[in-house]
């Protein structure tokens, strides 16, 4: 295996000594281009967790590192069922930063910050998920209840 | 692999050849070691590291890469490029006042769609040839100016300096680069400072401790490793094995500082060994340290041993709540079961230790009934152990295994019994046989005399008759008479005959 980039040592190092309140990554043991990410649904948003146990809003994610990053962007993908217009039933993630916008001056935590947000703030006119953002349009606030009611089923600590 | 690109060494015989292509180079080929068709270990080894292309013509003479150093002091954030998180190495400044390294610039554009080239930190457009500037100069002295170390550092080089010397520090003077060897034929490596030893890349084995290796590594070997050379103690100057070195400084080294051996027990004198030595003499404490640590190693010996016992503890309390949990389960409706509990007639206030049945329950009194009796436990308490259906399956099922091995061991003995009952009749019946088989033979024998002695009658009719030449009339009166005689004249010896037979019989 070619050595991992400084840069890709340095971001790891990072990401384990100031750790992003609300975000994890951490690197597998045998590919440290290959991470565990956890994201906590934000504050007000129909992916937060509950205040009594079992809490929960807490969503998986593999990030994993391309051959050229930084200058192709990260790989993300949910690995925890969510209902979002701008995320598909295969955990696929309708971000610009991961394609078009990328720039290699992003890195790990500000890419999972921007997935965080999109949480918090969900684009129904940019959709992915198509169906999903359909029904967002249609009737808001049953959509955000059914993202609750998935967040309350899948979304387990 | 921090370790930089060999250079050649001034005196290199191939530097003719390198400088006839310009020292300066950026992207000449240059032909290095071996022939065209066969890359050297070098090229592979640049054609596998990041930026290979830029790198695999000019590898003899690159200078170290920035980006791989190890600084002393972390570096101002301000002068961090953000594309390879290190400080700028040659940075330029772009239009909006953003900067970065320029190979990390050409990377990121490279791999930017056709013809379009953004700032990567603000995404403006951005002209290559009129927007990318040269940066300050003051910024240009803070990176000179920060303080590294020598990238050959791992293989025993201490330089440390600032970074505007490492170029010319591992080019020239550092005698730890790496150069090819000097030998046409072989393509190994070996530090500059070697490089007139001519090849060194021959195994040999060290005289002291026989370990083999190669050439080149057999001094360092035997200055800093081979444990049957000596060496002088650090702190006491005593000449000894490297090999004993650790118990020299450990037990005996008199001028290593060592505390009280009374320091388990709180003694805080600390000196060289020499005075510490002398101070135990007279320290109270040092003399009951050996107590001490004694009952120290017992306690931890058995702390050691209570572990694993209390870990069992845990898993054994776990799988018998398990068990408690299945056979009782703290269910309120469980109470309204009918709970079958066949060892309650024998045990109406059932202790724990049958509240399990146990296949080996030969004190139950034996039950005609072939079913266990069915009751309503008396304890309605909802968490009285016998108002679980578990509990209640279990005990029928063991109830009924009773009933089974009760029937299988009747069937035994009606077996045993029906087998002696045959065994009788038929012996009676031969018995029968026996006596009908010997009236047979009576009756046989009282036949055959009956039949001789009509015979005889008859015989001495007839000569009675020839004698005195009868009439035929006086024949067949005679014979009828015969034929009466035997019946009545033979009356007493049949008797007999029939007497013995039925005596026979008899016996
Ligand atoms: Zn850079
Ligand atoms: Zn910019
Ligand atoms: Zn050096
Ligand atoms: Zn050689
Ligand atoms: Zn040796
Ligand atoms: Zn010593
Ligand atoms: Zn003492």
């Amino acid at each position: 295996m070619a050595a991992l980039p400084k840069r890709i040592i340095k971001e790891t190092e990072r990401l384990s000594k100031e750790p992003v309140p609300g975000i994890s990554a951490v690197p597998h043991d045998d590919n440290l281009r290959y991470f565990d990410v956890t994201i906590d649904g934000p504050a007000q948003s129909p992916y937060e967790g509950t205040l009594l146990p079992p809490f929960g809003g807490v969503f998986k994610l593999e990030l994993f590192l391309p051959d050229d990053y930084p200058m192709t962007p990260p790989k993300v993908r949910f690995l925890t069922k969510i209902y979002h217009p701008n995320i598909d039933r295969l955990g696929r993630i309708c971000l610009d930063v991961l394609k078009s916008n990328w720039s290699p001056a992003l890195q790990i935590r500000t890419i999972l910050l921007s997935i965080q947000a999109l949480l918090g703030a969900p684009n129904p006119d940019d959709p992915l998920a198509n169906d999903v953002a359909q029904q967002w349009k249609e009737d808001q606030n049953q959509a955000i209840a059914t993202a609750k009611e998935w967040t309350e089923k899948f979304a387990k600590a | 692999m921090s370790s930089p690109e060999p250079i050649p060494p001034p005196n290199d015989r191939r530097s003719s050849r390198a400088s006839s292509a310009g020292m300066d180079t950026a992207d000449g080929i240059l032909p290095v070691g071996g022939p065209p068709n066969d890359p050297s270990p070098l090229q592979i080894r640049a054609s596998n590291s990041l930026n290979s292309k830029n790198r695999r013509s000019t590898i003899a003479k690159q200078p170290p890469d920035l980006h791989l150093l190890e600084y002393v002091s972390q570096p101002d954030s301000n002068l961090v490029c953000l594309i390879c998180h290190s400080p700028f190495d040659r940075p330029v400044q772009l239009f909006c006042g953003h900067f970065f390294c320029r190979e990390c610039l050409d990377h990121a554009w490279c791999a930017q769609q056709e013809g379009r080239k953004t700032c990567p930190t603000c995404r403006s457009r951005v002209d290559p040839e009129k927007d990318v500037r040269p940066v300050p100069k003051i910024i240009e002295t803070m990176l000179d100016e920060l303080v590294v170390k020598c990238p050959n550092a791992k293989s025993g080089c201490g330089w440390v300096e600032q970074r505007v010397n490492v170029n010319d520090h591992v080019m020239l003077y550092c005698e730890y680069t790496l150069v090819e060897c000097a030998q046409h034929d072989c393509r190994l490596h070996i530090s500059q400072k070697e490089f007139h030893k001519g090849c060194l890349h021959y195994t040999v084995s060290c005289e002291d401790c026989h370990t083999s290796m190669m050439k080149k590594d057999l001094e360092d070997h035997q200055r800093t490793a081979c444990a049957n050379r000596s060496t002088n103690c650090l702190h006491c100057d005593a000449s000894l094995l490297r090999l004993d070195l650790k118990t020299h400084i450990k037990d005996a080294c008199g001028k290593v500082i060592t505390p009280c051996q009374g320091t388990i027990v709180g003694c805080t004198f600390t000196a060289e060994r020499a005075q510490t030595n002398l101070h135990e003499k007279s320290c109270p404490m040092a003399t009951m340290a050996p107590h001490f640590r004694d009952q120290q190693a017992r306690i931890e010996r058995n702390e050691a041993r209570l572990e694993p016992l209390t870990r069992k503890v845990g898993i054994l309390e776990d799988g018998l709540s398990s068990i408690t949990n299945m056979l009782y389960p703290a269910n309120d409706s469980a109470s309204t079961f009918p709970v079958t509990n066949p060892w309650i007639p024998t045990s109406p206030t059932p202790s724990p230790s049958n509240l399990v049945p146990t296949p080996t329950s030969a004190s139950r009194p034996p039950r005609s009934h072939p079913y266990p009796k069915t009751h309503r436990s008396p304890f309605t308490n909802p968490s009285h152990p016998f108002d679980s259906q578990v509990h209640h399956l279990l005990t029928l099922h063991e109830s009924l295994r009773d009933e089974v091995n009760r029937i299988a061991n009747a069937l035994t003995d009606l077996e045993g019994r029906t087998n002696m009952m045959v065994m009788n009749e038929s012996q009676r019946t031969k018995d029968d046989m026996l006596h009908t088989n010997a009236a047979i033979n009576g009756m046989r024998h009282q036949l055959h005399w009956l039949i001789s002695a009509t015979l005889q009658q008859r015989n001495s009719t007839r000569t009675a008759a020839n004698a005195a030449s009868g009439s035929t009339s006086g024949a067949r009166q005679g014979g009828s008479a015969a034929r009466q005689g035997p019946s009545a004249g033979f009356h007493a010896p049949l008797r007999r005959l029939s007497d013995s037979t039925r005596q026979d019989t008899k016996l």
